[in-house]
């Protein structure tokens, strides 16, 4: 079980219930985030010819989405740490559902830029760390399933919006479908209302956390008087993060895996039609791995959350990290299409694992006070490799002309990531236990000197009363 | 197939005679030079070999099959050609063994109506090569229109499979019956026309209902036109609002209905939990009044003992 300090939220979440129509809300805001701005390729051509400009210009809306939804998590963070998850997803929805209908007003390819990729950015941030964070509120026994289901949007939503692009497109050119589109984004904003704020309530020894908070506050006071530039920031968003052991082994760990986990995505059918492999074929091999990765997801959630794997989860995460980055080593080395299909099926295995586990062991890591910060924090500093990793394949495949060297260094880059998560967080698993146990020792000391101190007022309460009554008579 | 050993015609070389031309395609060739290009293509293994070949001007053209291991080396073998699958009338001659390879050819004057695919057969074995003769083509015609709205302005392509130039590109517009050109010197504020070589784009602006049809652009070459098409839909702004519309209704009603629930929970709960909640704050106040009430007596007790 996790260890108690860090998952310390002052009451027992639901684990069910109402959860999981929240889990719902999120899995509706975490598909429309992911896979969005890669579904709006399908516009791209005719809008490309509207605007007469070249493809790197209009495929800079999607690039600029993206960074602003990674960039945008710390404010994100920030505003669901003051004001809770609900109405900052409700407000994103809206972000997200205006700037697509007006960006079908658009005359220039600049107010896509603003309207698509800043404003619809940032509306899409906001709906991704509120969504995750509520998980945390809710559920603590079965936190992994719930992020696996939750996580699961994404593939979803990514083979839903596909086909419905391309029937709105056909239908309606792109303005029409930009309009349209807006119209279905505000439905983050129901997902939003879904997402009811947890009622805190105080478990029955008052007295303990009276006493701890009153402790804080002066620690907090003494901190202030030093530096109140730190705690200012503090308020808003918990940059102690950055001293926190597991944080910083996350945050290593993942830039490493970053660098090499979108750009076999992306490159998955070029490799397929530069074999020789025909275009509906390899758009076959897109489907298979996103159908594969749809069920990975929860099904990943389950085997986490058994009482074997959970509490050693993070070299569960780690392992799936190596096995991706094996995956895409061998890739090279199959022949053929049936090779491809192997490929795609045990890459969105691993796809699959990955993703549904990402943010819970950062949940374990950190808990779930903190995951607010936590998320916002790890997603702005990995906007680096997500956004670097796919254009360094590029090159990587137009300096070699061939597919196989860029193969190799991703699954090399997540081998090495993964392998620096399991060493790191073994000795954390130690250091963590050994910390534990120290802690025990001091709250029997301290729960030994309280009774005392009780037994003594107790005492002094009993004389005065008998002082008083000794008065009066 | 079986029983034969396998055939294979490896080389097929394709000469052109080039005659000048004028603007008009005249029949006779008038003496100018003479410019010869070879094309040697070499299949090896195929039976059944198809080559295209673009024309863009009328021509002489010069077509060769060379046929070589044949079984039993006959000394000579029967050839003729066909247009269309048809047998050219004094086309068959006989074809006499030249150190292992039989080469058939016959040279062609090519004008429009001779557009067509011609083969080289042989009466004593099934081996042929079917050469097609035609006008470079258009890459595919997509089926679904392009859609653009009334007072918006929308670009159609039309663009060659291969990097051939025709001497111009026309567009028309489809009538029903008959196609108009469209003059954009008599119609500037309406249509753009830009021509890039083998692709050609069409800009319509200031788009009106009337607008909606067939799109037809000509790639014009010397010895004929290559036609194509695009599809035009208008549709006017109301028509995407509609769905839209119907979506937005649909999440402020989800909305409403689930925040209503959640309104018609809470009494429900806040009048449970208000009754333990007396309770639980009746205690807690006592609790407190005592540990103040002790407190404020120690300390005015110790204020006045010395």
């Amino acid at each position: 079980m996790p260890r108690p300090a860090s998952t310390n939220l002052g009451y027992t979440p639901p684990d069910g219930g109402w959860g999981w129509a929240v889990v719902f809300g999120s899995f509706i805001s975490i598909g429309f985030s992911y896979a969005f701005p890669k579904s709006l390729t399908i516009y791209f051509k005719e809008i490309q010819e509207y605007f007469s400009i070249s493809y790197s210009e209009i495929a800079w809306v999607s690039s600029i989405m993206l960074a602003t939804m990674y960039a945008g998590g710390p404010v994100s963070s920030v505003l669901v740490n003051r004001y809770g998850s609900r109405p900052v997803v409700i407000v994103g929805g809206l972000m997200v559902g205006v700037a697509m209908v007006t960006a079908s007003f658009g005359t220039t390819i600049v107010h896509l830029y603003l309207c698509v990729g800043v404003i619809g950015g940032f509306g899409l941030a906001f709906n991704l760390q509120p969504s995750l964070t509520i998980i945390g509120k809710y559920f603590l026994v079965k936190r992994p399933i719930a992020n696996g289901l939750a996580m699961a949007g994404s593939p979803v939503f990514l083979s839903t919006l596909a086909p419905l692009n391309q029937f709105l497109f056909d239908h309606f050119g792109w303005r029409g479908s930009f309009l349209i589109l807006g119209g279905v984004l505000f439905n983050c904003c129901m997902a939003g209302s879904l997402m009811r704020p947890i009622k805190m309530r105080k478990t029955t020894d008052e007295n303990d956390t009276g006493k701890l908070d009153v402790t804080s506050q002066r620690a907090g006071e003494d901190e202030s008087k030093q530096s109140g530039c730190a705690t200012k920031v503090n308020q808003f968003i918990d940059v102690s993060l950055f001293k926190h052991r597991g944080f910083l082994i996350y945050l290593v760990g993942n830039v490493l895996m970053f660098f090499g986990f979108f750009a076999p995505v992306v490159f998955l059918a070029p490799y397929a039609k530069h074999q020789g492999i025909d275009e509906y074929s390899a758009a076959f091999l897109l489907s298979i791995f996103a159908l594969v990765d749809m069920f990975a997801r929860p099904g990943t959630g389950l085997v986490a959350n058994t009482r074997w794997i959970r509490p050693k989860i993070q070299y569960f995460f780690s392992l799936s990290v190596i096995f991706n980055g094996l995956c895409h080593i061998m890739c090279p080395l199959l022949p053929g299409y049936s090779g491809l299909v192997v490929y795609a099926v045990f890459f969105g295995l691993a796809f699959g694992m990955v993703c549904a586990l990402l943010f819970e062991v950062l949940m374990d890591l950190v808990g779930a006070q903190r995951f607010s910060s936590a998320v916002g924090l790890a997603t702005i500093i990995e906007c680096g490799p997500v956004l670097l990793g796919p254009p360094i394949s590029g090159l990587l495949v137009d300096i070699f002309l061939d597919y196989k060297y860029m193969y190799f260094a991703c699954g090399v880059m997540m081998v090495l990531g993964g392998i620096f998560l399991y060493i790191m967080n073994y000795y954390n698993y130690r250091w963590l236990e050994k910390e534990g146990k120290q802690r025990k020792v001091e709250e029997l000391e301290i729960g030994s000197a309280k009774e005392l101190a009780a037994n003594e007022e107790n005492k002094d309460n009993e004389e005065e009363i008998r002082q008083n009554t000794q008065e009066e008579g | 197939m079986g029983s034969r050993r396998a055939l294979s015609l490896v080389l097929l070389l394709i000469s052109f005679i080039h005659s000048g031309l004028t603007q008009e395609s005249s029949p006779s060739p008038q003496s100018d030079p003479v410019i010869t290009r070879q094309k040697a293509v070499s299949i090896g293994q195929n039976q059944v070999i198809i080559e295209e070949l673009a024309i863009l001007t009328p021509q002489k053209i010069e077509l060769l099959c060379n046929l070589i291991d044949i079984p039993n080396n006959p000394p000579n073998i029967t050839g003729y050609w066909t247009k269309d699958g048809q047998e050219i009338e004094n086309s068959e001659e006989s074809v006499n063994r030249n150190n292992e390879q039989y080469i058939l050819k016959r040279t062609f004057s090519i004008e429009a109506r001779d557009l067509g695919n011609y083969s080289c057969n042989f009466r004593e074995n099934e081996a042929k090569v079917t050469f097609v003769l035609d006008v470079p083509a258009i890459k595919g015609t997509r089926n679904k229109p392009v859609v653009s709205y009334i007072g918006d302005s929308v670009v159609l392509e039309c663009k060659l499979k291969l990097k051939h130039t025709p001497n111009t590109w026309n567009w028309y517009k489809a009538n029903d019956t008959e196609k108009v050109l469209i003059n954009v010197t008599a119609n500037p504020q309406n249509y753009k026309i830009v021509i890039n070589g083998s692709d050609t784009k069409l800009t319509v602006l200031n788009l009106t209902e009337e607008d909606s049809g067939k799109y037809i652009c000509s790639a014009e070459f010397d010895i004929k036109p290559r036609e194509s098409y695009v599809k035009l839909k208008v549709l006017s702004y109301t028509e995407p609002l509609k769905p839209f519309i119907a979506i937005v209704v649909e999440v402020i009603v989800l909305v409403t209905l689930i925040l209503l629930w959640e309104k018609c929970k809470k009494p429900q709960q806040d009048n449970s939990s208000a009754g333990e909640n007396d309770v639980c704050s009746e205690q807690t106040s006592k609790l407190a009044g005592d540990e103040n009430n002790g407190v404020n007596n120690t300390a005015r007790q110790r204020k006045l003992q010395p």
